[in-house]
C-alpha cells in the first residue's frame, strides 16, 4: 500500500462508561423475555436522555450536561466554545515518549487525530424537596439478570465544531449504541442467558474513518462472519481485508499494550525520498520480536525464530488467527510434528531458514508463503518491483535468511526509473530493552541500502501470503 | 501534647444542671465534630433513665452504647458522638476504667452500623470526661479506639461562646434507585436485610468515589470552600454528586430469585462544617457519609418494624407485591448552637408529637411542633409506576412503629392494638 499522509487534524471525542442493566424475567417464554429486555433498554434510553446524564472530561474539571441545553461547568466555557479548546483544560504529564524528541524522526503518522476521553456518569442529586423513598417488595419466582453495558462511543470533530455540536452528536451516538446493543442482545440470547454486547471501533479507509460496531462478547470471530459480510456491504469495502475482525480494532494511542512489545517501531522513521521513488510498506500492525525477549537467551542462533515470531504477530493482530505468538519450543515442535526435523531438534539451538519458516506458518497458522531465491546478495537490488508488489498486494512482513543472518523486511523504497532501492529492515539481533529511541537511533529498525546484504551469499526470502478473507 | 476540645458554653450549663440532680453517677454523651487539629463539642446529652433500674446504680455499659447508637441516627453529617462524660462524687482516677469500657463499647456498636470505609484522616480518639459533682471540676482524657491497648491521654477542655455560630452547611437532595434480587424461598425481612446491606455497601462505595460539585463547581480536594471566613455569616452550599452508574463487574449475574426489593425515592442529606477553613475534601466526605447513613438508617428502621410485625402476624398472607414508605427526615434546631440541627425520622402515619417526644427522650431537647422542619422531604408517595408495568393489586402496609425505644410498656401496647385494627390499604393501578 502506498503511504499517504493523513491530513486529519480534528479531535476525536471518546466517551466510555458502564450502564447498569438489571431486570427480572418472570417467565421463560421467549416473547415475554424479549419484552422485558426491550423495556429495560427503554429505561436506559431515558436515563441517557435525562437531565441527570453527565459527561465529564477526564483529567480536567470540565463537566457537561448534554441534555440541559449542553450546560457546561466551569462557567468560563460555554456551549459555543470550540471543541478544540477543551485541550487547554486537560492536565497532562508532559512526558513525551522517547522516540519523538529527536528532530530526525518524523512522527506525523503515529499521532493521528488527538483523543479527548470522556466519562459517562449520572448525577444522583436533584433539586428537592422530593418524596422520601419507597421500598417495594415483590415475591415472584423468576430469573434476575444483572450486567453492565460497556458504553464506548466516538465522535470525530473538526476544528470548527462547537461543544454544543459535538456533544449533541455524542448523545446521538450513545442512543444509537443502545439500539445496536439491544439488537445484538436479542439476537444472541440463549434462554435466559444474556451475552454482553461489546462495542469496538474500527478504522476504515478515509473518508469513512472510525466506525463503531457492537459484537456479542464470547462469540468468536468465526461465528460472526455474516455480521461482517453485512458490514462490508454497508461500508462498500473489498472482501479481501479483515477490517472488522476483533483483533483489528482501533488502538487508541493513550492505551499501552499489555504485553509490553513495541508495535510498528518503523512509523517514527523518516522514509527515504528517491528520485521518482515510492515507499511501499507493511500494512497493519506487528510487534517487534528480537533476541533475549521472554527470558529466552537465543543470542546467536534465534534470529530466524524471532523473525518468524514477528510475522506470526502480524497474523494475530490483524485477526487472521487467534493464537498467541509461538515460542521457540513450539516452533521446533511443529517442525518435528510435520516430519521436517528429528525429535532431538526440540530444545536445541539449531538455526532455521526460510523454508522452515514457510513450513511453520503453514502448519500453525494455515498461511501459505512464496519463496524467493537469489543466488547472490547483489541480485537483491534488482528485486524492487517484486518486493513493492508484495507490499502492495499482501502487505505482510518478509523473512529473509542468508549468509549467517536472518532479518525481517518491512518495506522497500524503490524508484522504477532509476532503480534505486532501500530496504526497511527490522533486525532480530537486538538484545536490549523495548526502547523505541535506541531501536530507531541505532538502526535496529531502519532503512538500509543494497550494500547491507552480503553481496556474494545466497538468500532465501519467505513471503507470507495474506488469506483473502474477512 | 494531647487533643484540644473547644466546648460550647451551653454544654457547661448542661453539665452543671446535671450535677445538681440526684446522687449516684450520671452518664451521657458528648456530641460534636472532630478535625485533625482540634475537636468541637456542641452538645451534651444525658443517658436516658432506664425504668427497671433505679437511679444511682452502677453504670450500664450496654445502655449507654444503645443510647449512642440511637443518637447517632439522629445526627446529620458533621456531627457525631465524640465520647462520653460521667458525673460522680468520686475522684477522676476511680472512673478511668469505667470510662474506658464505655468509650470502647460505644464506639464498637456505633461503628458496626456504618457502611462507609474509614478514611486516613479520620480522628480515632474519643473523649472521656469526668466531672466531679462537688467541685464541678472537669478532667478530660482521650482514648484511641483503633488501639485496644491504648491508655488515657490527657486532653484540653476549654469553654467558648458561639463555637458553632458560623458553621457552614452543605446539603443536597439525593435520588436513590436500587433493585436487589431476593434468594429463592428466603424473602423474609432478615434476608432482605442481608441483601439490602450488600447493595447499600456497593452503593456507598460508588458514592464515595463519585465526583462532588460545590455550588456547581468541581473543586480540588485541598481547596477551601469559597465564601471566605466572614464571621456571623452562615455559608450554605448546595452540592451535586455524580457517580459512575455501576461497578465494572467482570461477570454478569444470572440467578434464580424468589423476588426482589427495590428502593426508589429521594433523601435530603446535609453536613455541617466547622468554621476553621474547612476544605472541600472534608465537605465531600461528611456529606457523602450522611447520605449513606440516612438511607441505611431508614432501611434499618423499616426492616426492624417489618421483623416485629411479621413475627406477630405469622398468619398474614404474603402479598405478591407490597409497598412500604420509608420514614421521612425531620430537622430540629439546637437553639443555643446557631445553625445546627439534629434530625429524626417520621413514619407516614406517626404524628409530629411522637417526634418531639423522641427528641426529648434521646437528646433532652424541648422542641415545639412549630420548631420542626419537615419541609426538606415530602412523605413517600405511592403514585409511581414502572414503564409499561401491568396493573396489579398493590398492598400498602402502613406501619405503626413499635420502636425499640425507651417509652414505657403501656404506650407500646396501645400502639400494637392500633396496628392490627386497620392498617391494610389496597390500591388499584388503573
Amino acid at each position: 500500500m502506498v503511504v499517504t499522509d493523513s491530513s486529519d487534524s480534528g479531535t476525536i471525542l471518546r466517551v466510555r462508561g458502564p450502564l447498569e442493566f438489571k431486570c427480572q424475567l418472570d417467565s421463560t417464554d421467549a416473547l415475554l423475555m424479549q419484552k422485558v429486555i426491550s423495556r429495560t433498554f427503554a429505561t436506559l434510553h431515558s436515563q441517557v436522555k435525562s437531565e441527570s446524564c453527565v459527561l465529564t472530561v477526564c483529567d480536567s474539571s470540565l463537566i457537561i450536561w448534554p441534555n440541559k441545553g449542553v450546560y457546561v461547568t466551569p462557567e468560563e466555557i460555554t456551549p459555543n466554545t470550540l471543541c478544540e479548546d477543551i485541550h487547554q483544560w486537560i492536565q497532562t504529564d508532559e512526558q513525551e515518549s522517547a522516540g519523538k524528541r529527536s528532530s530526525k524522526k518524523k512522527n506525523k503518522k503515529s499521532s493521528a487525530a488527538s483523543v479527548i476521553n470522556l466519562r459517562l456518569m449520572m448525577e444522583v442529586t436533584k433539586t428537592g424537596p422530593l418524596s422520601a423513598p419507597i421500598l417495594r417488595r415483590t415475591l415472584q419466582k423468576s430469573h434476575f439478570l444483572s450486567t453492565t453495558l460497556p458504553m464506548d462511543c466516538v465522535v470525530r470533530t473538526t476544528c470548527s465544531d462547537t461543544i454544543k455540536d459535538a456533544f449533541e452528536r455524542l448523545l446521538e451516538a450513545l442512543t444509537h449504541q443502545l439500539c445496536e446493543m439491544e439488537k445484538v442482545t436479542l439476537q444472541h440470547m440463549k434462554g435466559a442467558t444474556l451475552l454482553v454486547p461489546e462495542p469496538l471501533h474500527f478504522l476504515l479507509p478515509e473518508p469513512k474513518g472510525l466506525v463503531t460496531v457492537v459484537y456479542p462478547a464470547g462469540v468468536p470471530d468465526s461465528q460472526l462472519e455474516t455480521h461482517r459480510k453485512e458490514l462490508h456491504q454497508q461500508f462498500e469495502l473489498p472482501d479481501d481485508w479483515p477490517y472488522f475482525r476483533r483483533a483489528n480494532a482501533f488502538h487508541f494511542s493513550n492505551e499501552p499494550y499489555k504485553d509490553g512489545y513495541l508495535r510498528n517501531p518503523h512509523v517514527v522513521l523518516t522514509h527515504p525520498t528517491l528520485d521518482n521513488g515510492k515507499v511501499y510498506l507493511v500494512q497493519g500492525i506487528y510487534s517487534y520480536h528480537h533476541y533475549m525477549q521472554d527470558h529466552m537467551d537465543d543470542n546467536g542462533w534465534g534470529c530466524a525464530y524471532r523473525s518468524l515470531q514477528t510475522i506470526c504477530s502480524w497474523f494475530t493482530q490483524q485477526g487472521y488467527v487467534e493464537r498467541a505468538v509461538p515460542t521457540h519450543r513450539e516452533i521446533q515442535q511443529t517442525l518435528v510434528d510435520v516430519g521436517d526435523k528429528q525429535g532431538s531438534f526440540v530444545g536445541s539451538r539449531q538455526w532455521i531458514g526460510s523454508i522452515e519458516v514457510q513450513v511453520v506458518l503453514n502448519q500453525l497458522l494455515e498461511v501459505t508463503s512464496k519463496i524467493m531465491f537469489v543466488s547472490q546478495g547483489s541480485e537483491l537490488a534488482s528485486k524492487g518491483r517484486e518486493l513493492a508488489n508484495h507490499f502492495l498486494t499482501e502487505g505482510t512482513p518478509i523473512m529473509i535468511g542468508g549468509g549467517v543472518l536472518a532479518h525481517t523486511i518491512l518495506g522497500v523504497a524503490w524508484s522504477e526509473t532509476t532503480g534505486q532501492i532501500r530496504y526497511l529492515i527490522l533486525d532480530p539481533h537486538y538484545t536490549g530493552a523495548e526502547d523505541l529511541q535506541v531501536i530507531t537511533d541505532k538502526g535496529w529498525c531502519g532503512w538500509k541500502g543494497p550494500d547491507f546484504w552480503d553481496q556474494t551469499a545466497y538468500y532465501n526470502l519467505c513471503l507470507p501470503q495474506r488469506p483473502k478473507v474477512i | 501534647m494531647g487533643r484540644s476540645y473547644i466546648v460550647e458554653d451551653a454544654v457547661e450549663g448542661c453539665l452543671s444542671k446535671l450535677c445538681e440532680q440526684k446522687a449516684g453517677s450520671v452518664t451521657g454523651l458528648l456530641l460534636g465534630q472532630s478535625s485533625p487539629q482540634r475537636d468541637f463539642v456542641v452538645m451534651a446529652t444525658r443517658t436516658p433513665p432506664r425504668e427497671e433500674t433505679p437511679a444511682g446504680n452502677p453504670v450500664d455499659k450496654e445502655w449507654v452504647s444503645e443510647h449512642a447508637r440511637q443518637v447517632s441516627r439522629m445526627l446529620p453529617g458533621g456531627l457525631s458522638v465524640l465520647g462520653v462524660f460521667i458525673i460522680t462524687d468520686t475522684e477522676a482516677k476511680d472512673t478511668l476504667t469505667t470510662l474506658r469500657q464505655l468509650v470502647f463499647a460505644m464506639e464498637s456498636l456505633v461503628s458496626s452500623e456504618q457502611l462507609w470505609s474509614p478514611a486516613e484522616d479520620d480522628v480515632s480518639d474519643c473523649v472521656a470526661l469526668h466531672v466531679n459533682r462537688k467541685t464541678r471540676k472537669t478532667f478530660c482524657r482521650t482514648f484511641d479506639v483503633k488501639d485496644p491497648k491504648s491508655t488515657a491521654k490527657p486532653a484540653d477542655w476549654r469553654y467558648q461562646a458561639g463555637v458553632c455560630s458560623s458553621w457552614s452547611m452543605v446539603s443536597c437532595c439525593l435520588h436513590v434507585d436500587m433493585l436487589v434480587p431476593l434468594p429463592d424461598n428466603k424473602t423474609d425481612p432478615e434476608n432482605m436485610d442481608k441483601c439490602l446491606k450488600e447493595e447499600l455497601r456497593g452503593w456507598a462505595q460508588r458514592l464515595e468515589s463519585g465526583v462532588c460539585l460545590m455550588d456547581g463547581r468541581k473543586l480540588a480536594e485541598d481547596a477551601e470552600l469559597p465564601g471566605g471566613q466572614k464571621r456571623n455569616v452562615r455559608q450554605t452550599y448546595t452540592a451535586q454528586i455524580l457517580v459512575t452508574p455501576s461497578e465494572q463487574r467482570l461477570a454478569d449475574e444470572e440467578q434464580r430469585c424468589g423476588g426482589s426489593v427495590s428502593i426508589r425515592g429521594a433523601v435530603h442529606s446535609r453536613a455541617y462544617l466547622h468554621s476553621n477553613k474547612p476544605k472541600a475534601r472534608l465537605a465531600q466526605k461528611l456529606l457523602k457519609r450522611d447520605a449513606v447513613s440516612t438511607v441505611t438508617t431508614r432501611v434499618q428502621m423499616l426492616l426492624e418494624e417489618l421483623l416485629t410485625s411479621e413475627d406477630e402476624n405469622k398468619s398474614s398472607s404474603k402479598q405478591k407485591r407490597e409497598l412500604f414508605c420509608l420514614p421521612h427526615r425531620v430537622f430540629c434546631p439546637l437553639k443555643a448552637s446557631g445553625p445546627l440541627c439534629v434530625c429524626d425520622y417520621q413514619f407516614s402515619d406517626e404524628s409530629v408529637c411522637e417526634v418531639t417526644e423522641r427528641l426529648k427522650e434521646m437528646l433532652d431537647i424541648d422542641a415545639a411542633e412549630e420548631d420542626l422542619d419537615s419541609s426538606q422531604e415530602a412523605p413517600g408517595e405511592i403514585t409511581e409506576r414502572e414503564v409499561g408495568a401491568e396493573p396489579t393489586v398493590e398492598t400498602v402496609v402502613a406501619l405503626v412503629p413499635k420502636r425499640n425505644s425507651f417509652i414505657g410498656v403501656a404506650m407500646a401496647t396501645a400502639v400494637a392494638l392500633l396496628a392490627t385494627a386497620a392498617s391494610m390499604l389496597y390500591l388499584n393501578d388503573v
